[in-house]
Order: structure tokens, then C-alpha cells, then sequence
């Protein structure tokens, strides 16, 4: 069975995009793992899912209504005389505070069986989906949820990776360190950061230089900073679960994400890296930051509406379960790809510095 | 050329004892601004939060309403139009989105209307223009002044002499957008020269350069001498002054070495930090002598407030260290009227941070309490009774009662999603990321976004 990485490489056509940086640094002899550590940006992130022209497949009975849809099915015009309170106002309320038992309006599930992803527990269970090369176990019930969403498909989901290159609230830095070898290596270790520096365009202006600097975030991107342990067989990274807190931002609204248990599963080279970062999507967390990061103004062009959507995730949750035996977190994986940079820490002085010159007490 | 209103005199102790520098300001450590020619019964004053502003002969802060862009159409003015009448509006008037025009409001029976809320400052019959003043005619036949062609309100909000409570300028004004269209405070033009701009941002009114890059002091300077040489330049750009420039008020002129010479502001030599890469930069000032420079800072917040780090940069917080969270929103109707205050209905409020419900709502986003006797040395923050069970001021003697802290006469709140000193979960809670009908963090610094400012 080819790897997961493998998979995507070939399926995206991404293997042209790194092959030709990985080229320009090997001509240039450039030593890439230096003391022992070698680090990356995040490019490039989209939901993993299984695409057919016109969501055919995925979505057998088509895309599902957003608010402004639902609005005009639960508040007819000619109805009774509409009020702030009664319509606006009772569908925000359902937004930050969903009530799912009383939630009415259809939702249209995506179906596989062949999902990209990550098999997160191990197992291989009934619901769990096949990857395109046949491995087994996949664990991405978050694909049955936003597969038929618009929000999550085509330009809106291009987006997502505008913002994360764009602005450097939700810059993603990994660094991998006690790296002996690339290529195999049975124990290095994966630190996730926020960097702070803009990025280095290449000249076709879709793609990023490898051999640019990060500046670390060590004062108020502390929570971003997470430590997995992995190692590297034929230049793929794996790890072993951890918490990870991401940084999230859209427009220029700024939330942060709890990924429970998360696994990366990364091809590496010296220039860049590709491939899946894994995890269970913690539901409450997810639900704020999809609000604060989206409005309902917003998620009306993908057709996403919040309160329908919140059920879905509350009947489909996977894991996590709470002392009720509610599952409160959804199993999802990203697709990620990386270039590599070198990392700028911070002096000691300015990292911990807390100033507040210049702020009123 | 006239500074001061013949009301100027007997309204100084009004505006000594409320429109003073706060405690923490140095004194002297004010705005200063272009003496333009006015009419009388008007004057300037210099407040704590928006700098000089005009002002009515009572000392009220005068207020413009410019035109702004929606996501379905304008609302606002345009010049020598006034619009702001007695026209009692009752459904939305679907200048947002995704929700349609023609909903009833919340609380019809006493909705005011537009002049209940922004009386507009009338004109005599005698009115005559001065500079940028100009007497502009309502649609009811009146006059009414109007400074740079904007028709001229004052607010029910503001009770003193320097209060700011009906609206803010620059980017917190804001112009339109999801925020709504809100009113902005009327101001003299500020008196610097003009490569440099003075920007309204959470901390103060801070200096920056035209371009909005901010300009630093260095602690190891005297007024006449720069110690930043050698090494110190690669990271530091003197400000420099042309060749015509010339030292006024608050503004002088070195010369560094022969023939190069540098602004200074109030003694403190100005520089450019070569490592900002965003306007209205803060974080010079993480550097050792290094400090942003103001034309003057926002009042000292109340006793039990702190700064603190947080993802997002520094907010303040309470005392705990629990992020402070500022409620915004403006309705959606051509007067666009607030309901961010608890003068005005709560139904928005309540519908975000309790799902309609009042001890949710108290829950989910508790109010800031207030000591007793808390006094905050500033009319930025007051202790204000709020009635719990509605949101709206409390009844006098009502037992109760919350006292709570309010800023610019707006209460503010904590989250209860927010479990550890530096998490700001409710930033942007609410339609459009928390700025309309929803709660934004009181940011402080960002260097992420530019919402401190």
C-alpha cells in the first residue's frame, strides 16, 4: 500500500510544484538541516476530501441551503408579520447557542466510501473510510459533515490558504529536530510555532521559495507551540498523538482551533513537505470559531448554515466522549504542504519581555 | 480667528474638572490643533479619549454622520445634506446581510427617533459661514451648522463636557461597513507638520508618520542630542526634517551633524523603527529606551484592571487576568441608530450572549463588577447600576442592582469560555465577527490585525 503522502503527491500533481524548488537548492548546495533540525511553513491547507465533478459521487443528493435559503423556508413572506426578534434574532440565538433537538431543517450528509485521511485509532471500524490506494481505517466522519457544503469546496476552501499566507496571526511553522536523517529516522521530534515573518513569494507568484526566515512568535504565540514525537521511514514523517491549539484566522477575523489526538503523516524533502495533519476536531471549539470566523453574512455564500451544520457534527462526533457518553470531537484530517525555512528565534530579552511601554498601566 | 466661544469663560470649571488630562497623562501632555476660525457659541475642547474636538457653548462634543457604504447601500450623509429628522422608522431597512429589509424593530412603542437621539445643532436665522463652517437647510426648512459641509449633531449620550459617548474618528470611527454607519466626532485639524499624522489607536492618540509607520523616542537622547549613531542606525531611521522645516510649539529641530537635521516632539527626538512592517506599530517599544510616542494617552484604566498578554496581543483584563470584552451594535435601519448601550433595547444582546436569555446572558458574559465607591479618575470609565433581569440602567435605590464599569458609558464584560489569564475565546462573538451585535476583545496592542486601533 502506497502511503497516504504518496497518494496525495500523485493525485494533486503536487510533485511538479516541489520538485523544481528541491532542484534549485540541491544545485545551490545549500545545507538545509542544520544542527540537527530542519523546519517548514505551512503553504497550502484544505479540508481532505474525496471531489467529483459536481460533487456527483460524494454528494449523491446534491449541496445543501445556507441561511438565506433556510430563512425563507422557516419565515415565509407571506407568513405571519416578521419581527427582528422573531426571525433574525431566533436564528443567531440558534447560532451561539444551538439547541440541535429542535434544529428541523434537512441536512444532506456526503457518502464515500474512498476518503482521503488519516486512521487515526488504529482500528479499522464500519464508518471508517478506504483511501484512494486502498488502506483501510480512514478516520474522517468531518467529511460527511462540510463534503456537501459549498463553503468547504472550490474558491471558498482556496481562501482558507489566501488567509493562512496572507497574515501571520495563523503562520504554521514545524520544526523537526534530532534529525539524523531525512530519510529514515525511527525518533525526531515536531514543534509546532506561529511565525511571525512575511513570505517568500516565488517568481510565478503561486508557490513559495524554500531557504526563506521565519521569526518565531515566543511571546504571545506560546499556546500555538506544540511537541509531537515522530520518526521518518522513507521520508515520510509520522508521529505519535498530541492536543494542538492552531491558529485560525479569515479576513481579518482572528479564533484558534483544538485539534484533539493529532497525528501528521508528511512526506519530507529538503525543500518542503506535504501530506496530512490528522486529528479530532473538538466540537465546541470548532462551532466558536467557525462563527467568529465566518459570519452568518458570510457563510450565506457557501451555504453554510451554522445551526444545521452543529447538528450534523453533534451526531457524527467520533471521539473524545464526555462523562455522558457524548462524543465531543469529530474525526477530520487536513491536507498540508509546507516549504522550508529557517528559523529566527527571538532574543530572550524581547521574547519574554511583556512591555507595556508605550500602554496605559 | 476665534479659539473660544464668549461661554468660554464661564464654562472653564466644567471643563477643568471633567475635560482635564487623567492622572497618568503628564501635564500639558494634550493634543494640540489648528486654531481655526469659528462661529461663536462654539469652542474646542480637548478630550480624554479623541483629542480636541468641537463643542457646543454647553461643552458637548459636535458630531458629523459621513455617508458610509453597507452591504446593501449607504446610510449617512452627504455634505450640505442633513437627513437625521423625526422620522420614526419601524422595520430594518435591509442595508446588511443575509438577513431581508422589512422586519419589525424590537421595542417599537419607544423607539426614538433620529433628532431625539442627535439633536442637531440649529443655526440662527442670522448665520453667517465661517472657514469651514457653513449653515446647511433641513429638510423641515430649518438651518443647521455644518462643519466641512457635514451637518453638525450633538449626542443624549454624552452628559459632560468632554465626554465622547455618540462617537469616535479615525479607524475607530470607522466609515461604514459591517459595523454599521456611526457617527464621528467633529475636530480641528491637528497642529503638526505634515509628514506626520496622529492616529486614534486603544493606548491614545499615537504619532506616526503620514504613511501611519509610527515614529519612536530613545530614552539615552537629550532634546538637542542624539546617542543613536553608529550600530544603533541600522536598526533606527532618524525622522528627518527638511530643509525648509520649521520648529513650532511642541516641534523642534536638530541638527545631527552638518546639514542633516531631525524632528523632535516635545523634547524627544523622533526615529523610525527599519523593523516595522505594519502601520501603527507597538512593537518598538518592546525594545530597551525605545518607546512609541503619543500626543497624548488614553486615561489609566480603573483600579483592578491590568494589561495582559494574550494570542491575540494585549488586551486588558480584570484583575484575574480574564480578557475585557467590548459589546458593538448598530441597528439596521437608515437612522442606524445604537444599541450598544443600556439606554437601548437589549433584544440584540441578549439574543448572542444568552440565546435570548437574560441569566444566560449574565452567565455566558458576566458584567464587570464595580466596588461601591469605585472611582476611576477619568470620565472614559465610570461605575455605572444596571438592572440584571433586563440589561437597561437600573431604577434608582433598585436592590438588584449591579454596579458595574463602563467605558465610554458602555458596560463591559468577561467570558466565561475564557478559563485561563490570555484566552480571548469571545473575540468576535456575534454577526460579523463581533462587530455588529457582537462582542469584540478590548485589544490593546495587536500586532496580528490592527484591531487595537
Amino acid at each position: 500500500m502506497k502511503s497516504n503522502i504518496q497518494r496525495v503527491l500523485i493525485a494533486s500533481g503536487a510533485v511538479f510544484a516541489l520538485a523544481a524548488p528541491f532542484a534549485a537548492n540541491a544545485q545551490e548546495g545549500q545545507e538545509v538541516v542544520r544542527d540537527r533540525s530542519i523546519a517548514y511553513v505551512m503553504t497550502m491547507e484544505e479540508w481532505a476530501m474525496h471531489k467529483t465533478p459536481g460533487a456527483k459521487a460524494e454528494c449523491p443528493n446534491g449541496m445543501n441551503e445556507g441561511p438565506r435559503e433556510q430563512f425563507k423556508v422557516l419565515f415565509p413572506e407571506n407568513g405571519p408579520k416578521r419581527t427582528v426578534v422573531g426571525t433574525q434574532l431566533a436564528r443567531e440565538s440558534q447560532i451561539y447557542f444551538p439547541e440541535p433537538e429542535k434544529e428541523n431543517m434537512p441536512f444532506k450528509e456526503a457518502v464515500g466510501p474512498v476518503v482521503p485521511g488519516v486512521n487515526l485509532d488504529g482500528k479499522i471500524d464500519a464508518d471508517d473510510f478506504t483511501n484512494a490506494d486502498g488502506g483501510k481505517g480512514i478516520d474522517n466522519q468531518f467529511f460527511r459533515v462540510i463534503g456537501c457544503v459549498s463553503s468547504y469546496r472550490d474558491v471558498a476552501a482556496l481562501m482558507v490558504t489566501k488567509w493562512r499566507v496572507d497574515n501571520s496571526f495563523n503562520r504554521v511553522v514545524i520544526e523537526l529536530t534530532d534529525v539524523d536523517d531525512l530519510v529514515n529516522d525511527p525518533d525526531v521530534t515536531v514543534t509546532t510555532y506561529r511565525g511571525l515573518s512575511p513570505m517568500l513569494p516565488d517568481a510565478t507568484g503561486n508557490g513559495y521559495m524554500p531557504g526563506a526566515s521565519q521569526k518565531l512568535d515566543m511571546r504571545f504565540g506560546k499556546d500555538f507551540i506544540t511537541s509531537f514525537k515522530g520518526k521518518i521511514v522513507d521520508g515520510v514523517l509520522t508521529t505519535e498523538p498530541a492536543d494542538y491549539l492552531m491558529p485560525y484566522q479569515a479576513l481579518a477575523n482572528i479564533s484558534t482551533q483544538l485539534f484533539r489526538g493529532v497525528k501528521w503523516d508528511l512526506r519530507l524533502t529538503q525543500d518542503g513537505a506535504e501530506g496530512y495533519m490528522g486529528g479530532y476536531v473538538d466540537l465546541e471549539s470548532w462551532h466558536a470559531q467557525r462563527q467568529e470566523s465566518i459570519s452568518t453574512h458570510h457563510q450565506s455564500y457557501g451555504q453554510e448554515s451554522s445551526p444545521t451544520v452543529y447538528k450534523a457534527l453533534k451526531r457524527l462526533a467520533d471521539g473524545y466522549p464526555d462523562a455522558a457518553g457524548q462524543n465531543t470531537a469529530i474525526s477530520s484530517a487536513l491536507h498540508v504542504r509546507f516549504t522550508q525555512v529557517f528559523i529566527e528565534r527571538p532574543a530572550k530579552a524581547t521574547a519574554q519581555a511583556g512591555s507595556q511601554n508605550g500602554i496605559s498601566r | 480667528m476665534q479659539r473660544f466661544s464668549r461661554f468660554a469663560p464661564l464654562l472653564a470649571l466644567a471643563v477643568l474638572a471633567f475635560a482635564q488630562p487623567a492622572a497618568a497623562q503628564r501635564a500639558g501632555e494634550r493634543e494640540t490643533y489648528e486654531h481655526v476660525p469659528m462661529p461663536s457659541g462654539f469652542q474646542v475642547i480637548s478630550t480624554e479619549l479623541e483629542g480636541p474636538v468641537f463643542a457646543d457653548a454647553r461643552g458637548h462634543t459636535l458630531y458629523t454622520w459621513p455617508r458610509g457604504g453597507q452591504r446593501n447601500g449607504d446610510a449617512g450623509e452627504q455634505q450640505g445634506r442633513p437627513t437625521c429628522d423625526d422620522t420614526k422608522y419601524t422595520e430594518t431597512a435591509g442595508l446588511m446581510s443575509p438577513y431581508p429589509a422589512g422586519l419589525e424593530l424590537p421595542e417599537l412603542a419607544t423607539r426614538p427617533t433620529c433628532v431625539q437621539i442627535w439633536p442637531p445643532v440649529l443655526a440662527g436665522a442670522d448665520a453667517k459661514p465661517v472657514g469651514k463652517w457653513t449653515v446647511v437647510e433641513r429638510k423641515d426648512g430649518g438651518k443647521q451648522w455644518a462643519y466641512d459641509g457635514y451637518a453638525l449633531y450633538t449626542s443624549v449620550l454624552d452628559e459632560m463636557p468632554g465626554d465622547t459617548r455618540g462617537g469616535r474618528r479615525g479607524r475607530n470611527g470607522g466609515n461604514g461597513g459591517d459595523g454599521g454607519t456611526p457617527r464621528i466626532v467633529a475636530a480641528p485639524p491637528t497642529d503638526i507638520p505634515a509628514q506626520f499624522g496622529i492616529y486614534s489607536v486603544r493606548s491614545g492618540r499615537l504619532l506616526a508618520l503620514s504613511s501611519g509607520f509610527s515614529v519612536y523616542s530613545y530614552d539615552k537622547d537629550t532634546a538637542t542630542k542624539s546617542n543613536c549613531t553608529g550600530a544603533c542606525l541600522r536598526d533606527w531611521s532618524p525622522v528627518l526634517a527638511g530643509e525648509t522645516a520649521m520648529a513650532k510649539g511642541d516641534w523642534t529641530i536638530i541638527e545631527r551633524e552638518p546639514g542633516v537635521k531631525q524632528w523632535a516632539f516635545r523634547k524627544k527626538l523622533l526615529y523610525t523603527r527599519v523593523a516595522d512592517d505594519s502601520a501603527r506599530s507597538l512593537e518598538g517599544s518592546d525594545e530597551a529606551g525605545w518607546n512609541n510616542v503619543y500626543a497624548q494617552k488614553e486615561p489609566a484604566y480603573p483600579a483592578g484592571f491590568k494589561v495582559q498578554d494574550s494570542y491575540a496581543g494585549q488586551v486588558l483584563a480584570d484583575a484575574q487576568g480574564h480578557t475585557i470584552y467590548i459589546y458593538n451594535c448598530i441597528d439596521d435601519t437608515f437612522d442606524q441608530q445604537g444599541c450598544d448601550h443600556p439606554g437601548a433595547p437589549q433584544a440584540y444582546r441578549l439574543a448572542v450572549c444568552g440565546g435570548g436569555d437574560a441569566a444566560r446572558c449574565l452567565a455566558t458574559f458576566p458584567y464587570v463588577l464595580a466596588a461601591k465607591d469605585a472611582k476611576s479618575g477619568s470620565r472614559a470609565w465610570t461605575a455605572i447600576d444596571i438592572d440584571p433581569k433586563t440589561g437597561r440602567h437600573a431604577a434608582p435605590g433598585q436592590a438588584d442592582a449591579l454596579h458595574v464599569w463602563a467605558y465610554r458609558g458602555r458596560p463591559v464584560f468577561t467570558f466565561a469560555g475564557d478559563k485561563k489569564p490570555g484566552q480571548v475565546g469571545a473575540d468576535g462573538w456575534g454577526e460579523f465577527h463581533g462587530a455588529r451585535n457582537g462582542f469584540k476583545a478590548f485589544s490593546i496592542r495587536d500586532d496580528f490585525k490592527g484591531n487595537a486601533g
